[in-house]
């Protein structure tokens, strides 16, 4: 009970990986056997990829390698070795969200929010391919995640709404800019 | 303030700031003028107000109520820095993992541990010798243990525990404790925990219920059904077949425990209860509760999921004490189903009667529900799935039994619309055939038997603002309804449901003695005027820390980016009740409305002191206090504050909320007693496919009485969001167990939650009742939202097919099953040419439009009246409204056991009762 969570291959020494996530130079070892998740969970620091089944059916996990959308528990960290791999960490530009976080937060997409990494990043790459998707087209990004809380209409808003910001190139506040003035003057 | 001569007749020049002030500065340096649009009419702006005034009215500023907000954890959320579970990692942890038992029912009669203890990188092992005491999430249940004392009970229970370096290590360890079992005779069909048995599940010591597997059992009698009957034309029966579902939140349990050097545990643990877990780990810690702190993490998703205590909780801290290092353990999905607490397994047989008069004279409900292995919130469920039935509707009389049984299955527990889902599906599809066989249109006949405003429901619940109507109207309309009802093609069909729901449970689970409030929030705010809010309510993803942060940001007038919420530990957040029975936004943002309420009378009074104007003149809007007649006569926020603040520093307050006192006197009175309830309706349209049984839904209208839609964004994902998880129950979800009790699908391949192509487009509807004791109106969105769901989508199936499908999830195998037997009934041979359901309106349905209509007059008049004449349930059958049935005809009293005539010929739960109560054991 319980145990298909291991990998079924049997590991030989530890060996070094290196690749690059978002944007940084990687490199550690690990047991020949690991799983991209375990790798970018435990030494990768990317708390943000989730797991929420292991076996390829909940898409929590998703993170894109070579930018197209992989589910980390179903993928061997060696197979990957030397890509560029995207997390959620790496969506955003310093303090500017990506516009599909921004929208995201916005527009409902996120409700208990651990499901939301794993749209994000493939959202991010459908709308890197496609600004300007069609529900068709969202549709078929997101049908491998779950969400539970949602029900995805909203997450399709969030989508669409993030599309907008991206074609017009509305610019995205840094989260960072100064809050309300508790102080205010008033207008006449 | 620097020199108070200064403020003398204190007028402030437009946009100019007599001088900064410390903390002062930042964007949007004007405050904007209140808009009259969002003020009440009772405070002089442009709010029409249809419902009356509401007492909140005053605290209106137009600020954020209202409003469709972003949750204010969502950039956390969204940014992957949100921490779940899993996601709390102390430095020199281990890994907890867990001994489970491969048996349904087994004593335990050894556990080896010593090939495990000798693994290296093994640190600590526990065993239920560890740890004796018992616990549960009621406090007359407690029949868990944090691993197995003497049996276990399912499989997959806890049998022991691990702690090691890594994973991997733990994992072996786990395979290297060697148990020695003795196999009992366990019982899967819930019908058999009915039944005396030679090793109940379960001793209970001092109580039980003869040598039965029957944990709690419920017998109700409203109103004299004997003498109703009779009088019936129409008459609904159904036996209904609910398969077991669980809440399928994406994130696993996971906990991280943690004893400090000064000897403090701290427990990381996504909870949607943090008190109860805090009072369990006393009990099995044996240590007081002011020695622990219990810390929500992120929350992953609840649905009443993360609600118990969890033995895996327990274990966490006690891996944790014995190695002297954090311990984190996480489940895999599979695990997730071995602990459950999903919605029960249940068993309903449903009998409706309605007269000649479209009235319903009758309702019998029996529900017997499969508890699993362990009591959890079993006796609640029990009562739930039948008082939670009564309304919206005026019954003329009712009459429920009830039984939960533990049967050797995972726990069965609260899930999303607690008790009420499966008997409101009964319940709503049983009205459509009685609509049906009266030939009135179903809409119809709901709007001619509604309780009005102000009334009291035949069980004794106090009804106090009702949108049912409304809703009904509504999805009505939206829907086309008139033009789509039984005119569909074969194939194609519409349906409607209703829900009502509780908003807070009026009795506190843990209150001995019943003397605290139901919930406490704490401000403080000091001169940086940034407002702190700590508050115990478990945000759960539903969005609770908004809610009480926009209701505390309305009453201080401030933007959302000057609150921050402190919800997360124990040791700092005011006790509160926790995510469960829709409680938090009516009692939280109300004890958050009264402590800002506090802030709000210190500021007035700075600002009143400084511009010299009287308090009554005065008004908080965007960040300033002024004169409601001449705006430039007011304070910044800040100036206000600062003034407040010169005599006693840091302005704090504490706001809480309890319950009015209410409901009847009889046993079981309590249960389903809220300070309000929520009401819903829904139309689904679905397509169904005569060749293959399979439903497709296409469309739903979703109506849904919130009171007053706080943070409309979210009371819309929260309607959605129910109709994803209900259409998950109708169509595709089901614990599915083999014949030998083996449960075949604890994964999310098997277990078929909707993904986006099952899901349809939803209109979400919002009707605001305006509740005049909710906060600023406001009632429940989280769960009754759930409910109509399900018969919509079932009458609907039965408008595109004409088939009643009995038994959920409707897959497309059963319900072609149902198609087949019909096609031989009929001798058609082409399902395609079966006959689709018609509907030519009888003179009744004349006489209920005009009934409904009537009502409809009479509501909307005890609304506005100021003067509330009682209303109790049995008016409509000619009983004085002013007094409860049993108070006027001693027919009508209430029996809560049965008599002998009854036991001679129980239903099915009803049979409970052949079961003599003995308080202590072998007496
Ligand atoms: S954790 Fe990878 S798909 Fe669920
Ligand atoms: S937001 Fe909770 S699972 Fe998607």
């Amino acid at each position: 009970m319980s145990r298909f969570r291991l990998p079924m291959i049997p590991a030989s020494d530890e060996v070094s990986w290196t690749s690059k996530i978002n944007n940084v130079d990687f490199s550690t070892t690990i047991a020949s056997n690991s799983i991209l998740l375990d790798v970018l969970r435990n030494k990768g620091g990317s708390l943000g990829t989730k797991r929420g089944c292991d076996l390829g059916t909940c898409g929590c996990c998703t993170v894109l390698v070579d930018g197209i959308p992989k589910l980390s528990c179903l993928t061997m960290a060696k197979e990957v070795e030397g890509s560029k791999i995207t997390t959620v960490e790496g969506l955003s530009l310093g303090h500017h969200l990506h516009p599909i976080q921004e929208t995201f937060a916005e527009y409902g997409g996120s409700q208990c929010g651990f499901c939301t990494p794993g749209f994000l990043v493939v959202i991010s790459a459908l709308l890197d391919e496609n600004p300007n998707p069609n529900d068709h087209e969202i549709k078929t990004a997101i049908e491998g995640n779950l969400c539970r809380c949602t029900g995805y209409q909203q997450i399709i808003d969030s989508v669409k709404a993030a599309s907008e910001i991206m074609l017009n190139n509305v610019k995205i506040e840094d989260s960072t800019s100064p809050k309300s003035d508790p102080h205010p003057g008033f207008n006449n | 303030m620097s020199n108070d001569d200064e403020m003398v007749g204190y007028r402030q020049q437009p946009g100019k700031l007599p001088f900064s002030r410390p903390g002062s500065g930042g964007k949007n340096q004007f405050s904007e003028l209140r808009d009259i649009q969002l003020i009440p009419e009772s405070q002089g702006g442009k709010k029409h107000q249809p419902k009356g005034d509401h007492r909140h009215d005053p605290l209106i500023s137009g600020t954020s109520i209202g409003k469709s907000t972003a949750l204010v954890d969502s950039k956390w959320k969204v940014t992957g820095k949100a921490n779940y579970g899993d996601d709390i990692r102390l430095s020199n942890e281990l890994i907890g993992k867990i001994v489970r038992s491969p048996h349904h029912y087994a004593r335990v009669l050894s556990i080896d541990i010593s090939k495990a203890v000798e693994l290296e990188g093994v640190i600590a092992i526990a065993t239920g010798a560890d740890a004796q005491n018992s616990f549960g999430v009621l406090p007359v249940t407690k029949d868990e243990h944090a691993m197995a004392i003497e049996k276990t009970r399912h499989k997959g229970d806890l049998v022991a525990c691990v702690a090691a370096i890594d994973e991997i290590t733990a994992l072996e360890a786990v395979r290297l404790i060697e148990v020695e079992y003795e196999v009992l005779d366990s019982i899967h069909d819930m019908r058999k925990g009915l039944d005396d048995s030679e090793y109940p599940i379960h001793d209970r010591g001092q109580y039980h219920i003869g040598e039965s597997n029957v944990q709690k059992r419920v017998f109700q009698e409203f109103g004299n059904i004997g003498e109703m009957i009779p009088n019936s034309v129409a008459n609904h029966k159904s036996n209904w077949l609910f398969a077991g579902v669980n809440h399928g939140f994406t994130e696993p349990h996971a906990v991280v425990a943690d004893w400090d050097p000064s000897g403090r545990l701290t427990l990381y643990t996504p909870q949607q209860v943090p008190h109860y877990v805090h009072r369990a780990l006393a009990d099995v810690l044996e240590i007081p509760m002011h020695q622990i702190n219990v810390y929500r993490t992120f929350v992953g998703g609840g649905f009443g999921g993360k609600s118990d205590p969890f033995p895996h909780e327990m274990c966490a801290a006690i891996l944790a004490r014995k190695s002297g290092r954090p311990v984190r353990i996480t489940f895999d999905r599979e695990e997730v189903f071995w602990v459950n607490r999903g919605r029960h397994p249940s068993r309903i047989e449903m009998d409706i009667h309605a007269d000649s008069d479209g009235r319903l004279c009758g309702v019998q409900t029996d529900a017997l529900i499969d508890g699993g292995a362990f009591a959890s919130f079993g006796h609640v469920t029990t009562y739930y799935n039948g008082v939670l039935h009564t309304a919206p509707y005026e019954l003329g009389a009712f009459h429920y039994t009830g039984a939960r049984v533990w049967t050797n299955k995972p726990a069965s527990g609260a899930m999303r619309g607690h008790g009420a889902v499966n008997s409101r599906c009964a319940v709503e599809v049983g009205l459509d055939d009685i609509a049906e066989q009266l030939s009135v249109d179903p809409i119809t006949l709901r709007l001619a038997n509604l309780l009005p405003p102000f009334s009291a429901t035949i069980t004794g619940f106090r009804i106090t603002s009702i949108g049912m109507r409304e809703c009904l109207e509504k999805v009505k309309k939206a829907s086309n309804w008139d033009k789509k009802f039984r005119q569909l093609p074969l194939g194609h069909g519409i349906g409607i449901g209703c829900g009502f729901f509780i908003s807070g449970s009026g009795l506190p689970i843990h209150w001995d003695p019943n003397k605290f409030p139901h919930a406490t929030v704490h401000l403080k705010i000091d001169m940086d005027g940034g407002v702190t809010i700590h508050t115990g309510a478990a945000d759960i993803g539903q969005g609770s820390d908004t809610v009480v942060a926009q209701s505390v940001a309305e009453v201080l007038g401030l933007p959302l980016d000057m609150i921050r919420v402190r919800s997360r530990e124990t040791d700092t957040s005011p006790v509160d009740l926790g995510s469960y029975s829709s409680r938090v936004t009516f009692m939280n943002a109300n004890a958050a409305i009264s402590a800002a309420m506090e802030i709000r009378k210190d500021l007035l009074k700075a600002a009143s002191i400084i511009t010299e104007t009287e308090i009554e003149k005065l008004v908080i809007g965007d960040r300033r206090i002024f004169d409601k007649q001449d705006p430039a006569i007011g304070v910044s926020y800040l100036e206000a504050l600062h003034k407040a603040q010169e005599d006693r520093g840091a302005l704090t307050s504490s706001g809480s909320y309890r319950t009015p006192p209410m409901g009847r006197a009889h046993k079981g009175a309590a249960a389903g007693l809220a300070p309000a309830y929520s009401f819903s309706a829904y139309v689904a349209e679905v397509k169904v496919d005569m060749e293959t049984g399979q439903t497709k839904v296409l469309e739903v209208w979703a109506a849904h009485d919130c009171g007053k839609a706080l943070n409309p964004l979210s009371v819309k994902g929260q309607i959605i969001g129910s109709c994803h998880m209900g259409l998950g129950q109708v169509l595709s979800e089901e614990m599915k167990y083999s014949r030998g009790g083996d449960l075949l699908n604890p994964d999310l391949l098997d277990y078929k939650i909707p993904s986006i192509h099952e899901m349809p487009k939803v209109n979400p509807i919002i009707v605001e009742s305006n509740d005049l004791e909710g906060p600023f109106g406001a009632k429940e969105a989280g769960e009754g939202p759930l409910l109509p769901i399900l018969p919509a989508v079932c009458n609907a199936v039965y408008d595109a097919s004409g088939i009643r499908v009995n038994e959920l999830p409707i897959t497309g195998d059963r319900l072609y099953k149902e198609i087949e037997k019909k096609c031989k009934i009929l001798k058609i041979s082409n399902p395609l040419n079966l006959p689709n359901p018609s509907l030519i309106h009888s003179d009744l349905q004349t006489v209920l439009e005009s009934r409904a209509s009537k009502h409809s007059e009479r509501d909307l008049e005890r609304i506005l009246s100021e003067e509330k004449t009682p209303y109790h349930n049995g008016a409509l059958f000619g009983m004085n409204p002013e007094v409860p049935g049993d108070e006027q005809d001693s027919r009508w009293e209430i029996r809560v056991i049965p008599d002998d005539q009854y036991l001679s010929n129980p239903r099915l739960a009803g049979s409970a009762w052949r079961h003599v109560e003995r308080r202590k054991r072998n007496d």
